[in-house]
């Protein structure tokens, strides 16, 4: 009889208080978990897309652009600097852009516009502007069209969902169409045919010709080959104005850039600006992005560009996000903390309860020659025992919701969609596959449950040998 | 040879606002193998002055030496340890742990003890079969009679060799029949082993079979006869 073996009798002696002790902690581990998980997935998604289709993980600016993002504070970035960077061990990609803002004009409809300028060949390695291409559309055409044709009845209710949604992939496409595999040769052609697109990613140089995000084509109603004018403000002041013939439509997963962004050649943007030489940054991939690696390249960087240039990492690029995933990252720590609170005084319940009912017991114990540190040891024991169990079944259980839901992200559909989107976010819910979160969450639950065992060690302690075994 | 010496020892409980004088002015020797009963109306200190000599409480004032050691010279856990090696306890009930069997309550004072496991399952087994427990090994303490269970107590407070047994009224839970069996098994042990017992009781039959009975009243022993000749269990 060791003191795991007394410990492991102990807990089985109340069954039922042990396992509702157990399972106590099994939902808090649990729930809290998969709240996590989805909570930071969506972070993690929310920033993967920003950076890799808009703001890269550092971009190199002049120095007050940051703060007044106009273009006379852009810089002239020149081949040499770009090789420069590139020749980091950890840069993917080095490319130029100029973005400025203009009014875009389609027939009687306006609408604010952030014009960028790229390198089409490079910022394939970037934004990846050419992946996100529209394939299919579920135009109100297309989708009357679809109607006469045959198709099964769950993807004829599914079409009306799904109106107007944008697809740069037949896999997505077949997963909300609510088809399978094998259904994909009989339905393909038939999507192919009614809601097809015919897209066309930029040429170097060609100067009339642009791409625009699927969410700004719909609020302006253009399509391809229809003609969209661009006015602003150009370098120095000088009036810029163009006119060009859309040539692709873009879905960007940032619903913010989606509905604004234009896409053009750099040097057809320079030349529409009169910024002739000229770029607002100069945007970095990087091949390791955690967060040691970036901060190490960034180091390294900093000392190869021109005193007249700075980094900006993608959190200063995207502070308003930073803060908004802060805010509401504190608030779902909070719910969680909620819930580890009444878990915490369901788990004190029963140790008072069990340190109430064997106080005789203890009594005993210690007057018939058992050290008061060996008995705490074996209660410890239990209650860690007990606690573990918890966790251990919290986390085992949580796997595979949390993978499955990492590789069939939740989605959103009809309005809730749109609902998202008008907030600027995906309607997408990933979670986050296990991380350094699982570690956090088991520590939270470990620290409640030394608090508990504290407490026991400190009752055996102070137990009144006499008056406990009179009682 | 003495045991046990108490020096005019004082207990005085202040927690109310009534001084309770519950051990006054005791002094007292016991000797080796002595069968010793304390009887008293209730409320005269016989707990009190069972827990003294326990080492489970110290006195007011005055002396308690065993073997010539001074109890409140002893630190807390110095104090544990002491009782594990020198005195055997039993309970009025509920003495042992409810999730070892007997076997397990008996062995479990001698691994406290470090005695290696030939050692204590030998020693176990003969105890038990000493108190006629001999086929109730491997029975848990609910599957076992008041009586029954008290005789494991017995067993166990022998288990580590103590100078002497401790037992505050350990019959006044059980009926006549379960209370006598005890009380035999206890008066044999002490007989043929030489173990000292000390216990408490108001049971005038329990009484008779001590060899010695010391009467406290008000704290204060008011007589201490030692019998002349050990008593036959049969006439009791
Ligand atoms: N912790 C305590 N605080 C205050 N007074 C106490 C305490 N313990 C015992 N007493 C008092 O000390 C006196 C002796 O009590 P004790 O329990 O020793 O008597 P007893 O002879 O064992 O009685 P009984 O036969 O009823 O068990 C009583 O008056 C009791 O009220
Ligand atoms: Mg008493």
């Amino acid at each position: 009889m060791n003191d795991f073996q007394m410990a492991w009798r102990n807990i089985w002696r109340n069954r039922r208080r042990t396992l509702i002790t157990a399972a106590s902690v099994f939902f808090a581990v649990f729930f809290a978990l998969i709240m996590r998980s989805v909570q930071l997935g969506s972070y993690d998604r929310m920033f993967k897309n920003v950076i890799e289709s808009y703001s890269g993980y550092i971009q190199v600016q002049q120095k007050d652009y940051f703060d007044e993002p106009v273009l006379d504070n852009s810089f002239e970035l020149d081949q040499g600097l770009l090789d420069l960077i590139a020749s980091d061990p950890n840069v993917k990609a080095v490319v130029p852009r100029l973005e400025s803002f203009a009014l875009a004009a389609a027939g009687s409809s306006t609408q604010g516009v952030v014009v960028m300028g790229i390198d089409p060949q490079g910022e394939k390695e970037v934004s990846e502007v050419h992946n996100r291409l529209v394939r299919f559309k579920l135009t109100d055409e297309a989708i009357k069209a679809l109607m006469n044709e045959t198709l099964p009845e769950r993807t004829k209710k599914l079409l009306k969902i799904f109106k107007n949604e944008a697809y740069t992939g037949t896999g997505r496409l077949m997963l909300d169409m609510g088809l399978s595999e094998k259904d994909t040769s009989d339905v393909l052609p038939v999507f192919r045919k009614y809601a097809s697109f015919s897209n066309y990613y930029l040429e170097e140089e060609d100067s009339m010709s642009v791409i625009i995000g699927d969410g700004l084509s719909d609020y302006l109603g253009l399509s391809i080959g229809d003609t969209i004018v661009l006015i602003g403000q150009g370098y120095h002041g000088v009036s810029a104005a163009g006119k060009y013939t859309i040539r692709g439509i873009a879905k960007i997963p940032s619903p913010d850039i989606d509905n604004i962004v234009v896409y053009m050649p750099v040097n057809t943007a320079r030349k529409l600006y009169g910024a002739h030489g000229l770029s607002t940054s100069a945007v970095i991939m990087m091949n390791n992005t955690d967060e040691k690696s970036l901060v190490a390249t960034a180091g390294r960087l900093a000392e190869v560009i021109p005193e007249s240039l700075v980094l900006r990492s993608w959190k200063e690029l995207n502070a308003l996000m930073v803060n908004q995933m802060d805010a509401d990252n504190k608030s779902g720590m909070i719910m969680i903390g909620i819930l580890y609170l009444v878990i915490a005084f369901g788990v004190f319940g029963t140790v008072l309860m069990m340190l109430a009912e064997r106080r005789r017991e203890f009594a005993v114990l210690i007057s018939i020659g058992m050290q008061k540190h060996k008995l705490a040891g074996v209660v410890a024991f239990e209650l860690l025992l007990i606690g573990l169990m918890g966790v251990m079944a919290g986390v085992i259980a949580s796997l595979p919701v949390v993978i499955y839901g990492n590789i069939n992200p939740l989605r959103f559909k009809g309005q809730m969609a749109s609902m998202w989107e008008d907030y600027g976010f995906e309607p997408i819910m990933p979670t986050l596959m296990p991380d350094a979160y699982y570690l956090w969450q088991t520590v939270v639950v470990l620290i409640i449950l030394s608090i508990a065992i504290f407490f026991s060690i400190r009752k055996i302690y102070k137990l009144n040998v006499i008056q406990s075994i009179k009682a | 040879m003495k045991v046990i010496e108490i020096k005019d020892v004082n207990k005085i409980y202040n927690s109310t606002e009534i001084k309770v004088h519950a051990v006054n002015g005791v002094s007292l020797d016991f000797d080796q193998g002595e069968f010793a009963a304390i009887v008293g109306p209730s409320g005269s200190g016989k707990t009190t002055l069972l827990n003294l000599l326990g080492g489970l409480d110290l006195p007011t004032s005055g002396k308690i030496l065993i073997d010539g050691e001074d109890l409140s010279k002893l630190k807390s856990s110095q104090l544990i340890d002491f009782r594990l090696r020198n005195i055997g306890f039993v309970f009025q009930s509920y003495n042992l742990i409810p999730v070892l069997t007997a076997e397990e309550n008996v062995g479990f004072i001698m691994a406290l003890q470090k005695i290696d496991r030939k050692e204590r399952e030998e020693r176990t087994w003969s105890l038990l079969k000493a108190v006629g427990l001999g086929d109730r090994l491997n029975s848990r303490p609910a599957k076992l009679s008041g009586g029954q269970q008290q005789r494991v107590a017995v067993a166990r407070a022998l288990a580590s060799r103590p100078k002497f047994v401790l037992a505050d009224e350990p019959t006044a839970n059980l009926d006549s029949k379960a209370a006598k069996t005890l009380l035999e098994i206890m008066e044999k042990l002490n007989r043929e082993e030489k173990i000292t017992f000390i216990f408490s009781t108001h049971d005038p039959r329990v009484v008779k079979m001590a060899r010695r009975v010391i009467t406290l009243e008000d704290g204060k022993v008011i007589s201490d006869e030692v019998k002349k000749q050990s008593n036959d269990p049969e006439n009791g």
